[in-house]
């Protein structure tokens, strides 16, 4: 058992190597995508400091931990992009018919669907949040913290990316919800919590994964608080169980396309 | 001209066949416009409170006007495309059209937008009508003078989209700098409008695209007046001149880049 978990994870950790690998056939290409995510991303730091000229501090939020969002909410994001990249376009295997060379591979299906693709500028992305980080809120205690919560954000971005991705197997247009949910959590998770209330609120923490994402960590970061901790992992169990077993029973509906493909 | 209006035609009767895929954009428009609100919601600490001159129902309707321009004129004809035809190769074919390819690119976009930003202004008055209110002090005729500065906003940010596109023909991958592009648009011109910033930006943020794209056309809605109507006119006319020069330019120079490998 031990040995088959560890032969998948080296399949995986290949497979992404070999993605990046062949990402940086281009170098210029591949810096460029790396180097501009990051300007892209900074950008944003002059609305920050634009409307924390306007008021003190923003639903509670002042720079440090504005930043501290931010940086965790790149991270998360870069890190599940770079890994799982193809459940961001899983939809589209699904309608054209395209995981038929997934399917007769010997290894988990879905493991190998998701590591399957790595997307460049997400380097940038968690490269970015990793720099303000260092930059705005260095702590070695909040750094390990920092840490986890990255890669538990990482996973509760992919598996509602996965639960989102998965509903194709059943409805015709859920690729276009499916992506238009999963952008939602880039619009509201760089936007503090304490500017919404009652619904959204509660949506944001329940429905959209945001809260468990970017806000509870947020809070954890600067007081620690074993109950929201928790949360966060219950969380992420349930979501990424949902999502799991979704894509299993979804499979069952899949049919191909006869579409011959390799993958190299 | 006849044949790019032949084109904007069929590009407007394909978009026609689906305007219910465009209506789910209205997800993540809905999804941004909430977030704004209840950011300016907070923002603004007490009714009636003035931030850069705008009451708290005028900078929520800016917002959504931009954002209204931002959805509206997002085409794959110009983002995607482009790039791919000039790094695929297939340029080499289409430049042999009885067209000249950036209009041909101009004419299909056209076509594009002309269905989704009336869909997406009718969904920002809905919002905007149930959530913030009526614009203070709004008068119908100033639509009618807004509308020419919108179609020439939405025309000039599709003229240097497609220009940024045609960087392809000397870097294999030109997205970076659509996201710069695009970033520049969306962080300093859709969230906040000019008066925000320091005056002493003022100068040079209006010699950049923010001002014609998206300050100008929702300036005009939430607070018209006749001078600034005309400088915005005036500053989108030359804006217009010099993206067609650039554009023209930019194509000229890159086709003679091209190389034709067969196959």
């Amino acid at each position: 058992m031990l040995t088959a978990v560890k032969n998948q994870v080296r399949v995986c950790a290949l497979s992404v190597k070999y993605n990046v690998m062949r990402e940086m056939l281009n170098k210029v290409t591949f810096l460029t995508n790396i180097l501009f995510m990051m300007f892209n991303n900074a950008t944003f730091i002059v609305q920050w400091v634009i409307l924390l000229r306007l008021r003190d501090d923003v639903g509670g939020y002042t720079m440090r931990e504005v930043m501290l969002l931010w940086a965790l909410a790149a991270s998360s994001f870069g890190l599940s992009r770079i890994l799982f990249a193809r459940v961001f376009s899983l939809p589209d295997l699904i309608i054209n018919g395209k995981l038929d060379s997934y399917l007769v591979q010997p290894k988990n299906v879905l493991l190998s669907v998701m590591t399957s693709e790595t997307n460049t500028s997400a380097i940038g992305d968690l490269l970015y949040g990793l720099l303000i980080f260092c930059v705005f809120c260095f702590q070695v205690k909040r750094l390990l913290l920092f840490l986890l919560f990255t890669v538990t954000g990482a996973i509760l971005m992919t598996a509602f990316a996965l639960l989102m991705g998965s509903l194709s197997f059943w409805f015709v247009r859920a690729e276009m919800f499916g992506n238009h949910m999963v952008g939602s959590v880039t619009s509201f998770n760089t936007y503090p919590d304490g500017i919404f209330r009652g619904t959204a609120r509660f949506l944001l923490y329940n429905v959209i994964p945001v809260g468990m994402m970017t806000y509870h960590p947020v809070h954890i970061m600067v007081e620690f608080d074993a109950a929201k901790m928790l949360m966060v992992f219950g969380y992420l169990f349930l979501l990424s169980a949902a999502a799991v077993f979704v894509f299993y029973r979804g499979l069952r509906r899949y049919s191909s396309s006869s579409l011959m493909e390799a993958r190299m | 001209m006849r044949k790019y209006v032949v084109i904007y035609r069929s590009v407007l009767m394909e978009n026609l066949q689906y305007t219910v895929n465009i209506a789910m954009g209205f997800i993540s428009y809905f999804f941004i416009i909430f977030v704004f609100i209840n950011l300016w919601d907070y923002m603004y600490a007490a009714p009636g409170d003035l931030i850069a001159g705008y009451t708290k129902e005028q900078m929520i309707w800016y917002v959504m006007i931009t954002e209204m321009i931002w959805f509206g004129a997002r085409s794959t004809t110009i983002r995607q495309q482009v790039p791919t035809d000039i790094r695929g190769g297939n340029i080499a074919y289409l430049v042999n059209k009885p067209y000249w390819y950036p209009l041909y690119i101009l004419a299909k976009y056209t076509g594009e937008w002309n269905i989704q930003l009336p869909m997406y202004a009718v969904l920002t008055t809905v919002i905007g009508v149930t959530m913030v209110g009526a614009v203070p002090n709004f008068h119908p005729v100033t639509l009618l003078a807004a509308v020419p500065c919108i179609v020439l906003g939405v025309t000039i940010h599709g003229m240097f989209k497609i220009c940024i596109s045609m960087l392809s023909f000397w870097i294999e991958d030109s997205n970076p700098f659509q996201w710069l592009y695009d970033k520049l648009i969306l962080v300093v011109g859709t969230i906040f409008p000019v008066e925000i910033f320091p005056a002493s930006l003022h100068p040079i943020l209006k010699l950049t695209p923010i001002y014609t794209v998206c300050y100008g056309p929702a300036k005009l809605i939430v607070d018209f007046s006749v001078e600034k109507y005309l400088e915005i006119l005036l500053a989108q006319v030359l804006y217009l001149a010099i993206g067609c020069g650039i554009m023209c330019l930019l194509y000229e120079k890159g086709g003679r880049k091209l190389y034709v490998n067969g196959g």
